[in-house]
């Protein structure tokens, strides 16, 4: 478990992390959300000890880190893919990281085959892809398998293919009762990997809840209709008290009522309908919404600050 | 994935320290090529230059004045390569710690362990360990090979109770032999000077973090500082000029009994040393706090 408490950091004059609070619950996948520079690298970074606080803190199984024993073994993090020494081959970067915690040297074959480096084990870590280091930090992650785990942005320069491998694997972790912490610029990558979200913005918290609260309560679901009698059907909905759209195409896209309620006062009237779905708000658009706030602040900040 | 994987040892006793730490530092120094490319060049630059210079030296014997002769220092004259050696253990001391920054492996490291002096202790015994070996290797290698210069140009081993006096008078050029008072505890603090620098580069690489930052003020406070204080009135220059690091190894490779024009500016060979090592400690105390203090 991870538990953030009243966490603020600043860097000089610049508050990147503004008194944020939240629990990673164990066995299932968090997802970490905002959009870029809205603080997650910061809260993981004082999560593993690396930046000091200016309020508040963060604690891994009840624990700061560095009141941790090993902590390789109770906590593994890919917080950079590209934080290698570029001259060192993956197996030796593994085996030195392995020798800090007293890990076996067999465990480092082991998830060198697990995140499917073998081949390259003995090649500079400095030729690798973005995709081939985001695989290597992984492995330094699950190295001392341990029950914490977190990924800053994993899927970064990862093809379609390693990607889907990212979340198989998240999703398997997860299964044995481990906690991930997962941070994403992308709302659409978490929709598909998460169970839980903590969604920032400027640093503050702006959602802590479940994936699945959090679209069924920020998405409005739509109905779209086709029928050749739409002027008739309009009325009627509007007399419903929905909110009727025309499409270009002579859809009819209509909120505030469900499809339930639509086909049914179709079928009351005897109009016919030749399509009934509804439509869900992209989980992007909520995001995008929800953290527009703080983006745009920023984006008038900057103006302000330019402009003489 | 468990299913698969090797067993932990026990995570109930100990924890993750000093010891593991330095295992793990001792791995990342000799899976780089750039430590073994500084290591050669250390011993190959450091003999190599202390052949040439005895080489000169004794090739000029005959041209110079008694005068000359007496400041003709056979071991200071072995150790010349040492001056060429400090510059590459300074570039590899601030290496180990200055690449971690440069591509943010500090932030693995020190993931890795609870207490951050840990990572700063090991690297310091790992590195300061290769430099005592590779650097009494070189200063003792460059002794020999410098002694056998000297005798190829015809020089003579001096008796052990020598004195100066009897250096001048003396036809053929001085070898001296390792077993002569002083000669040992010269050439093996010549190795040690390099294993301090070493360290003292390490603790600006972690107050300044940057390679280019920390060789820069490696190189400045070997060469340049002894310049700036060159050009100051010599009633304070004379009091500094003993206490620059320079100066405390030159300081370390004369042998007292055979003193020289250097000697009265010079402190004495163990008095040097301490000195040196209290700068290190110091550096070290500011490099270690700025690491405790700093985020990563």
């Amino acid at each position: 478990m991870i538990k953030v408490d009243h966490l603020s950091k600043s860097y000089g004059k610049t508050l990147a992390v503004d008194d944020l609070s939240f629990e990673v619950k164990t066995g299932v996948i968090t997802g970490f959300l905002g959009p870029n520079g809205s603080g997650k690298s910061t809260t993981m970074r004082v999560i593993m000890g690396l930046d000091h606080p200016t309020k508040g803190g963060a604690t891994i199984n009840g624990k700061r880190f560095n009141s941790i024993k090993w902590p390789l073994r109770e906590v593994g993090a890919l917080l950079e893919a590209k934080a290698i020494h570029p001259g060192r081959s993956a197996r030796n970067h593994l085996i030195a990281l392995a020798q800090t915690n007293s890990i076996p040297k067999a465990r480092v074959d082991e998830v060198l085959e697990l995140v499917g480096l073998s081949q390259v084990a003995n090649r500079k870590a400095g030729k690798f892809s973005l995709g081939m280091s985001q695989r290597l930090g992984i492995a330094s992650a699950l190295l001392g398998d341990p029950e914490v785990l977190l990924f800053d942005e994993p899927i970064n320069g990862l093809d379609p293919e390693g990607i889907r491998w990212v979340r198989e694997l998240l999703q398997s972790l997860a299964k044995e009762g481990r906690t991930i912490f997962v941070s994403s610029h992308l709302m659409s990558e978490m929709a598909l990997t998460a169970q839980d979200l903590v969604v920032i913005g400027r640093g503050k918290l702006i959602a802590d809840t479940t994936v699945k609260d959090f679209i069924t309560s920020n998405t409005e679901t739509m109905v779209l209709v086709r029928s050749p009698q739409l002027a008739q059907l309009t009325e009627i909905l509007k007399g419903l008290g929905g909110e009727v759209h025309s499409e270009d195409d002579g859809a009819l896209v209509i909120a505030k009522l469900d499809p339930a309620q639509v086909g049914d006062a179709a079928l009351k009237a005897g109009i016919a309908v030749h399509e009934l779905s509804p439509q869900h708000a992209s989980l992007e658009e909520v995001f995008m919404e929800l953290t527009s706030e703080s983006v745009d602040y920023q984006g008038q900040t900057r103006i302000e600050e330019v402009a003489p | 994935m468990t299913t698969t994987m090797t067993p932990m040892p026990s995570t109930e006793h100990g924890s993750a320290g000093f010891r593991h730490a330095f295992v793990s530092e001792w791995t990342k120094l000799r899976s780089v090529r750039s430590t073994w490319i500084c290591l050669v060049i250390i011993m190959i630059a450091g003999i190599g230059l202390s052949a040439l210079i005895s080489n000169l030296e004794a090739g000029r014997w005959n041209t110079i004045t008694l005068a000359e002769r007496a400041n003709f220092d056979p071991v200071r004259f072995s150790q010349a390569g040492i001056f060429i050696s400090q510059f590459v253990v300074g570039v590899l001391g601030a290496l180990v710690v200055t690449s971690e920054y440069s591509t943010g492996m500090i932030r693995t490291t020190l993931t890795t362990v609870p207490h951050r002096l840990n990572v700063l202790f090991s690297k310091k015994a790992v590195l300061g360990l290769a430099i005592l070996v590779v650097g009494e290797f070189t200063a003792f290698a460059s002794f020999f090979v410098s002694q056998l210069v000297l005798v190829a140009h015809g020089g003579k081993t001096l008796p052990a109770n020598a004195t100066i006096l009897s250096q001048v008078t003396a036809k053929s050029i001085p070898v001296v032999s390792i077993s002569s008072p002083g000669v040992f505890r010269a050439v093996a603090l010549s190795g040690l000077y390099l294993v301090i620098l070493s360290l003292i580069a390490m603790s600006i690489g972690f107050i300044v973090r940057s390679t280019a930052g920390a060789i820069s003020l490696f190189v400045g406070v070997l060469l340049v500082i002894p310049l700036i204080i060159n050009i100051l009135p010599s009633s304070i220059s004379n009091h500094i000029e003993p206490y620059l690091p320079s100066n405390l190894g030159l300081a370390m490779v004369v042998v007292a009994t055979r003193k020289t024009d250097f000697a009265g500016t010079l402190l004495g060979p163990w008095h040097a040393f301490i000195i040196l090592v209290i700068y290190a400690v110091i550096v070290m105390a500011i490099g270690g706090w700025l690491l405790q203090r700093r985020d990563a």
